[in-house]
Parts: structure tokens; C-alpha cells; sequence
């Protein structure tokens, strides 16, 4: 135990690992310890609830059903400290790293304790809300961790190494020279161009950004009209090469922000929510005690 | 006519270049198209979009060509003659044109005030590339749940608390406490679900016993009776020391204002709609299993017997018995040797014998009565409406049959001795003999011949008159011979010879209607078992003071624990959990029981089944004794018994 927690980093140990330069991130950090200790103390809660006998039922009322539910509550409140501690500066205890480590695998066995403090007793009541609440916060959690395992790789290979404003200013090039080939096409030609122009690359709302779906992207509109009116001058010619090109700058800048959008989602879930979780827990606990 | 047209130019430190050139002639074109006077390179322009023209070099006038209008002070307008003195500022698509008077001249001066393009404005990068800027932020957002949480869950329900304190009970509709409840109440209880305070009555105080009993006050007394008015410290000494947990759990919840031993520890609410749990044996094996012990040593020393599972662990029976003849009854512990002693002589070999004299009698009234091949333990015990116990046997009814008591038939009509009223035994022989005549001697009627020479004729005359004449005072030898060995009464009762002043008395007979008082037994649920099975000793008894009740270990033979615990192999087990005899409040009726149960068992109406058994007064009139249903609007009489006489008469005929 000893091993499992040295938490004292020594200046030697960090330049070591600077040296190996082997990144290890916070889901293996040293060693999956967290993953054992969570592990553990999730099949310690479910081997005493079958072997620990309540009457007339477990709930959670009965003396294990507090057990459960004293370290239920504590542990959501040192979770929810995660985001004290990584706005603070700390070169001395406990890496950020070991600290997130911590937070996913204790979250997750929270489920396991949370929902076995309740019996499985469910129902519509302010006590059933604290659950809910706490599980919605722990799935989003886990669903924030399996985005950021699976999408950095495709929003690196989606950017092909262009930083967020190049791509923004390629597209802005396009539009210049759009408008500016554009300036000798009639009336009728010219207007969709002008709203392709028009056209807020960072418009469409939460279910565009999410979906990445624009069903009525002007530029696309504007290259299917000029599309047609091909060979008509060279003006044209000109304005529809270069709405392909804005498109796909488009197309690129929008898978952009569909990605980024998936990884930011859940935060906008889990932190509010444990918010609310810990004012529904305070309401729970209070209950409790108020009409004990 | 000219126009001077002004153009701003920006550099990169921000300094403005701005160069004028001159436009000749009245009017002058303003559009995309490169050929225009006044050129503007503008996609939302047309190529020829409007005409300037001014006559005067003051009013300049200008036209819209195709179909494009431009804006002026906010408005769309095709037409528009404006003074250049007092100046305008008009708007071609991202461009504004303004129009002025300057040194007798018309300046038009021509500036781009909007983006080439939309995705040409300036951008926050941070907030542009992330959901900020479409999402609430997520502090405003968890302050918003947070205290929206607190307002409905925790504002609300101590405010719809607060608000019906001291009230009796709360009007119908949502109170927000109610978001509190962790489940769903009984069906006893569910007429409560919106009045919380009706138990939950001070904050931060758990429910106390009084809020049961300001309803449950019969429960209460009868509870507090069954258990001897224990006071609470008894009752907790009684309580078996739990597991670690448990004294865990009773330590703290000391600590938190949460008193052990109320109603409450057992009733668990909140746990589901449909009947309260039933109560498990732990409930009463918490105390009872080594009670005795526990009880001394906090010095309230009890004479009850510890019992902890029925199959296991439950000390013998002990029924009510009478010792002796008129005694009270008491409570014995139940043997092979107990007797009960009702005043009745009956042995119950030779009524259950099949080969013997009785059962020849029955045989022979098959067909007139409900007899088989013997008599059957029914054809003389009835059961009581309900079927839960036996009603007391009835002479008339269960032995008549047999016994019968007539002495003379008038006409085809009987006339029977009094059952239950000696003196009138006596009166009726009495007046039979004084006022009949002996029957006419053999001698006196017929044809047959006679001898000859005899005073055969004085001799049979005599022996009639003689017989008439002493028949009066034969009834008193009649009514002795009645009461006395061999005769009709002595056969089953206890009689005691006539004293000074008293004629011939009867030991009235005492039959217990219920022998165990504490427990509840049905024998409408024993319907299936044979009498003989649990009596095992009936047809052996050759005394009617043999108390024929099974023992524990006859139950036993099928009922076992609750969780299937017996000492001897059980070959088709009834698990048998205290509550299944024992009522903890001990109003005597039957214990209650979950629903299934009770389908399980075939009754028809929980309700319908105490009012036919229940007995709610029992009104004496002299030796007869009437008891009445608890049918509570219409007392109803279920059975009449002979009841004990309290003092005992001085003078017995002991049964030789």
C-alpha cells in the first residue's frame, strides 16, 4: 500500500519521467491504480450487500444503507473538488493527472455505491431525483471520457496541422476572391453568391454544430445554380471554381467545430448538473433527518 | 454640372487619405459595372443600380433602375430628391453614400461600412469555436438547477410543513413534503400519503408512538395488555443484544434523536403500497428467544417460556384445565396425564369403538341420523359457524339421538324428562305415577285358560289393585332410580343426593370454549386432517377427564419453522412463523394474516369470518349463559351453554 500511495512527487521521479518522454495518460496513470482501488471498493459494496443481512429489506435507511450513503455523499463532494483543484497551481501533492485518474475511476465506482445504497428502491421522490441526477453526472462522464479517447484523433486529422483561425482565413480568402471575380455577373448570378457570402460559418444552432449537418448551407446552394449556368461566361467558370473550393474550406471548418462541439457537450451536462446533484443531495439528506 | 466624388482610404496606422475627383455632367451612373461614373465594387449592388442627377447644383435627385432600391434614413425608396445643403446619407448594398454641399459643390462620398463577407467579420476565437456561445454557460446554469433544486425539494416541503403545523389534517392536493416520501404507504396508511405531518409531526423529532395511538387506540391498549404493561424500559430489556450493525445503527441513531422500541421499529412504512409486510419471526424471537434471562438480570423476573422458531424452539402448550370438580380453570403445562375435569362422564372408547354396542346403535339409525357403520367424531361435535372452533356439545342436539329421554308417548308424541332442570325430572315422574295407572298385568287380559279351582281371579285382582294402589309412591323409588347408578342421568353426570330442603342435584357441566388462550388455532384450515390425527388419543380415552389436546410435538409432525427449522424429519413441511398463532396485540381475534395467505387458505372474507366467531358479550342468565356475534349493528345470538355454577355444592355422589 505503501507503493499505491506515494503521492510526494520528488523532483527526480519528474525528471525521469520527462526523460522517457513516454506519455501516460490519466485512464493508466501509475499503473491503473485507481482502476484497482475503485475496482476493489466496488466489489467490496457489492459482496457485503449480498452477505450483510437487512431486515425486513435493504434500504436505505438500514445502518448499512447510511454506511453507503455517508460515503456516497462524501466522495460526490471530493469529486466535485476536481474543479477547485485544477484551476490552483500545485507542483507538490498530487498531480492533476493522478487527481483526474482519481475522479473517473472513484466516479464511476459511485454508481455502484449510490445505487446499492438505495435498495434499489426507486421512485418519484426527491431521494430517487439525487439518484438520477448522480447518474446522469456519471454517465455524462463517462461518455466525456470516451470522446476524449476517440475524437482528438479525428479533429487532428480532420485540421491536417491548420491552427482554428487559418482555417477561418482561408475561407475568408475565398470570399474575397469570390467577391471579386464575382463583381461581373449579372444581377441573377450575382445573388447567390451574395448570400453564400452571407453565409455565418459559425451559424445553425446546437443541432447543426452537434450533427454537422447544414441542410440549407448557402454555398451549397450557390454552387448548385451556378453549376448549371456553366459555360456561360467565364466570370461564372471562375465563381464556381472557387465556391468548390470555400465549400470544402467550409466543409473542414464545420467538421471542425462538430468535433469540438462532441467533446465540450458533456461538461455543459456534467457540471451544471452536479450542481444541482449536490442541492438535490442536501434536500435528500435533510428530508431525512426532517421527517426522520 | 459637375459632382465631386470623395474617397477615404484607410491606411495601416489608421490614417485617412482622402482624394477627390471630378464627375462632369447632370447626371451620372452608380453601379457594379466598371463602365459607371461612380463605380462601386459591391456583389448587393446591380451593375447599373441608380442615377444621380442635379440641375441646379443644389437638389440632387436620385433613381433606382433596377428594381434595387437603396435606403435612406432607414427607409427602402426607388425615388429620392434630396437637398445637398442639408445633406443625406443613403445605403447601396455594404456600401454608404453620402451626399453633401461644399463650396457650391456636391460631394458624394462613397464608403464600404459593412464586411466583404460574413466570415470576414471579426471573431472571438474562444468563443466562436466552442458551444459558449450557444449553450448557457455552465455557471449561470449550475447556480440555476442548484437553486431551482433547493426551491422545489427543500423551500417547498419545509414550507408546506411549516405551514399546516397543529393542523389536523391537511386539505386534499399536492403538498410539496409529499416529494419527500422515500415510497409508497400501505393500503392501511394510503388515505395519508398527502398528510405527512399526521406522523411526521416535528421537524427533526422521529415518529413518536404517540402519533400511532391518536389513532390506533385499541391497538395500543390491547398491546400494552398482551405484554404485561411492560414499561419500556422492560420491553427494551427484553430486546435481544442485535449484531455489530445493528448496535451500530442504535448508537447512532441515539445520537441523532431516533429512540429505540416504538411502534414504528416494526411497522416499517414507506415500503410499498399493497398490505403492510408481514411481520417476521425475527420480530418476536428478538425478544423472546432467551427472554427469561435477560429479563432477571434487569431484574423484571417473567414466568414466560423463551421460544425462538416453532419448529425448533417453543415451549409446550400450556391449555386452560379445571383439576377438579367446579375449580377455576387454570393454565397447565399440556401432558399425556392432564385432565380437565367438565362434570360429564363420557368415554370416548366406547363411543369411537366400531365393533361395540354403541356403534350397533348408530348402524341402526342410519338412514334416521348422519350415522355411519360407528359413530364419527362429528356426529357429536359440531363445529361453530366459521368453522374456526367447536361449538359445546348439546345434549339435545349431540346426544339425544342416543340418549334419549322419554319416558312416555301420548298419542305418537314423546314426552321427555327435562334436560338441565332436576327438580322438573322429578315433578314430571312424580305426576306420571300419580296420575297414571299401572299397566294392566298379563293375568288380566287374553284368552288363554286358567286353572280351575284357583282364586285365580281374586289373586290377578289383587295383584292390579294392589299395584294401583301403591303406584303413587313408586314414582319416588322411579325419580331414584333416574338419578341414581344405571339411570338416565347418573349414565353422564355427577349427581348430588337430595339434602334438607334441596331435591337431586346435577354437577353442572363446564365446557371450555377455547383452551388456548394465547395462541389461535382453526379447525376450518385443519379441514383436509382427520380429527384423529391431532387427537391421537381420543379413541383410547376411557375418561371423560382426559384432556385430548395435541402437544407441541403433534404440531410439529407438519408444522415447522418459519424458515423450514425441525428437530424430526417433517415429511410435508408447513412453515409455521409465530404470527401464524400469535397476535402480538392479543385482542383475541385471529392473528392477521398477508392476503395470500388467507386465499391460501380458503376463506372467503377476513372481515365476514371475525364477525361469526368473534364473541363480543356474553350475557348470563343463571346457569345458561347466550353468546353474542360481534356483528356490530345487530347482535346476533350464536350459541346457548350451560355455564358453571360458582359455589360448590357440599354434598356429592362421587362416580364409583
Amino acid at each position: 500500500m505503501a507503493s499505491l500511495f506515494s503521492r510526494r512527487r520528488n523532483k527526480a521521479a519528474q525528471n525521469s519521467r520527462v526523460r522517457e518522454q513516454k506519455h501516460e495518460g490519466f485512464m493508466r496513470y501509475a499503473g491503473f491504480r485507481w482502476a484497482k482501488i475503485s475496482g476493489g471498493l466496488t466489489l467490496l459494496v457489492m459482496a457485503s450487500y449480498a452477505l450483510i443481512d437487512v431486515s425486513p429489506r435493504h434500504n436505505g435507511g438500514s445502518w448499512y444503507g447510511y454506511t453507503l450513503g455517508t460515503m456516497g455523499a462524501l466522495l460526490i463532494l471530493w469529486l466535485t473538488m476536481l474543479g477547485v483543484r485544477k484551476r490552483r497551481r500545485s507542483d507538490d501533492h498530487w498531480s492533476l493527472k493522478a487527481w483526474t485518474s482519481a475522479h473517473v475511476y472513484l466516479g464511476l465506482s459511485l454508481a455502484v455505491i449510490g445505487t446499492w445504497h438505495s435498495g434499489f428502491q426507486l421512485g418519484w421522490n426527491v431521494h430517487t431525483l439525487a439518484w438520477a441526477l448522480m447518474m446522469l453526472v456519471i454517465v455524462s462522464g463517462m461518455y466525456g471520457i470516451a470522446v476524449y479517447a476517440l475524437l482528438p484523433r479525428s479533429l487532428s486529422a480532420n485540421r491536417e496541422e491548420m491552427t482554428q483561425m487559418q482555417m477561418l482565413e482561408a475561407l475568408r480568402a475565398f470570399d474575397r476572391q469570390l467577391h471579386g471575380t464575382a463583381q461581373g455577373l449579372a444581377p441573377a448570378d450575382a445573388a447567390p453568391v451574395l448570400a453564400a457570402l452571407s453565409e455565418n460559418p459559425f451559424a445553425g444552432g446546437m443541432a447543426a454544430r452537434l450533427s454537422g449537418r447544414y441542410p440549407r448551407c448557402a454555398t451549397a446552394e450557390a454552387l448548385a445554380q451556378l453549376g448549371q449556368r456553366r459555360g456561360t461566361s467565364e466570370d461564372v467558370e471562375k465563381v464556381v471554381g472557387l465556391l468548390g473550393q470555400k465549400q470544402a474550406a467550409l466543409g473542414r471548418l464545420r467538421r471542425h467545430l462538430r468535433l469540438r462541439a462532441l467533446l465540450e457537450i458533456w461538461l455543459y451536462v456534467h457540471v451544471p448538473l452536479t450542481f444541482a446533484l449536490i442541492a438535490a443531495l442536501s434536500a435528500h439528506v435533510i428530508s431525512v433527518f426532517f421527517y426522520w | 454640372m459637375s459632382f465631386i466624388l470623395r474617397r477615404i482610404a484607410t491606411t495601416r496606422s489608421g490614417k485617412q487619405i482622402i482624394r477627390d475627383s471630378v464627375l462632369d455632367g447632370d447626371q451620372i451612373l452608380l453601379g457594379r459595372d466598371s463602365a459607371n461614373a461612380l463605380h462601386i465594387t459591391d456583389l448587393a449592388v446591380n451593375p447599373h443600380h441608380a442615377t444621380i442627377s442635379s440641375h441646379d447644383g443644389r437638389m440632387v435627385r436620385v433613381v433606382a433602375q433596377e428594381g434595387l432600391g437603396f435606403d435612406l434614413n432607414g427607409r427602402t425608396l426607388d425615388v429620392a430628391d434630396i437637398d445637398s445643403m442639408g445633406g443625406a446619407e443613403l445605403r447601396f448594398g455594404s456600401h454608404r453614400l453620402t451626399i453633401s454641399q461644399e463650396d457650391q459643390q456636391i460631394i458624394l462620398l462613397v464608403e464600404r461600412i459593412d464586411e466583404l463577407s460574413e466570415a470576414s467579420r471579426h471573431i472571438d476565437e474562444a468563443r466562436a469555436f466552442s458551444l459558449a456561445g450557444l449553450l448557457p454557460g455552465k455557471r449561470i446554469s449550475a447556480w440555476l438547477f442548484a437553486a431551482l433544486m433547493l426551491v422545489a425539494f427543500l423551500a417547498g416541503p419545509i414550507w408546506a410543513w411549516q405551514t399546516f403545523r397543529g393542523v389536523d389534517e391537511r386539505p386534499e392536493g399536492f403538498h410539496a413534503d409529499k416529494t419527500w416520501s422515500s415510497g409508497p404507504l400501505s393500503s392501511a396508511h394510503a388515505s395519508l400519503k398527502n398528510d405527512c405531518q399526521s406522523c411526521h409531526v416535528d421537524a427533526f423529532v422521529a415518529v413518536t408512538d404517540k402519533a400511532c395511538v391518536s389513532c390506533h387506540t385499541g391497538e395500543h391498549k390491547a398491546m400494552s395488555k398482551a405484554h404485561a404493561n411492560a414499561s419500556s424500559a422492560m420491553l427494551l430489556a427484553a430486546r435481544r443484544e442485535g449484531s455489530l450493525g445493528d448496535q451500530f445503527l442504535a448508537r447512532i441513531a441515539q445520537s441523532f434523536n431516533r429512540p429505540q422500541g416504538r411502534c414504528v421499529d416494526c411497522h416499517t412504512e414507506h415500503e410499498g403500497a399493497g398490505a403492510m409486510p408481514a411481520t417476521p419471526q425475527k420480530f418476536c424471537a428478538d425478544c423472546h428467544d432467551g427472554m427469561a434471562g435477560r429479563l432477571s438480570r434487569a431484574g423484571h423476573p417473567t414466568t414466560l417460556a423463551d421460544a425462538a422458531d416453532f419448529g425448533t424452539d417453543h415451549p409446550e402448550f400450556r391449555p386452560l384445565a379445571r383439576t377438579a370438580m367446579g375449580a377455576k380453570p387454570e393454565r397447565l403445562v399440556l401432558s399425556d396425564q392432564s385432565i380437565d375435569i367438565n362434570g360429564l362422564k363420557f368415554p370416548h372408547d366406547v363411543h369411537l369403538d366400531g365393533n361395540g354396542g354403541v356403534a350397533r346403535m348408530a348402524a341402526s339409525f342410519r338412514g334416521q341420523y348422519d350415522f355411519g357403520k360407528k359413530l364419527e367424531c362429528r356426529n357429536c361435535h359440531t363445529p361453530e359457524a366459521g368453522g374456526v372452533g367447536l361449538q359445546p356439545v348439546n345434549m339435545q342436539r349431540d346426544c339425544a339421538m342416543c340418549h334419549s329421554l322419554t319416558f312416555e308417548t301420548v298419542g305418537g308424541v314423546k314426552r321427555t324428562l327435562r334436560h338441565g332442570k332436576p327438580d322438573q325430572v322429578a315433578a314430571d315422574l312424580t305426576a306420571y305415577y300419580r296420575s297414571t295407572a299401572p299397566s294392566a298385568g298379563l293375568q288380566l287380559g287374553g284368552i288363554e285358560r286358567r286353572r280351575p279351582g284357583q282364586y285365580a281371579e281374586g289373586q290377578i285382582y289383587n295383584i292390579y289393585f294392589r299395584e294401583s294402589q301403591m303406584r303413587p309412591s313408586r314414582a319416588e323409588d322411579a325419580v331414584r332410580a333416574v338419578f341414581s347408578l344405571g339411570g338416565a342421568c347418573y349414565d353422564c353426570h355427577t349427581i348430588y343426593a337430595p339434602t334438607a330442603g334441596k331435591g337431586w342435584r346435577v354437577e353442572p357441566v363446564t365446557q371450555t370454549a377455547r383452551f388456548m388462550e394465547k395462541g389461535w388455532f382453526d379447525h376450518g384450515t385443519h379441514k383436509e386432517t382427520a380429527c384423529a390425527d391431532c387427537h391421537v388419543s381420543a379413541s383410547k380415552s376411557a375418561k371423560s377427564q382426559d384432556l385430548l389436546l395435541p402437544s407441541v410435538a403433534q404440531c410439529r409432525t407438519c408444522h415447522v419453522g418459519e424458515t423450514g427449522a425441525s428437530l424430526k424429519k417433517v415429511k410435508v413441511e408447513t412453515k409455521s412463523s409465530c404470527a401464524m398463532c400469535h397476535e402480538y396485540h392479543q385482542d383475541g381475534g385471529r392473528p392477521w394474516q398477508p392476503a395470500d395467505d388467507r386465499k391460501k387458505a380458503n376463506y372467503r372474507d377476513r372481515e365476514n369470518m371475525r364477525r361469526n366467531v368473534d364473541v363480543s358479550a356474553v350475557t348470563k342468565s343463571g346457569q345458561e349463559a347466550v353468546y353474542i356475534s360481534a356483528v356490530p349493528i345487530a347482535p346476533k345470538m350464536l350459541y346457548r351453554v350451560t355455564w358453571r355454577e360458582i359455589g360448590q355444592p357440599d354434598n356429592r355422589m362421587g362416580a364409583s
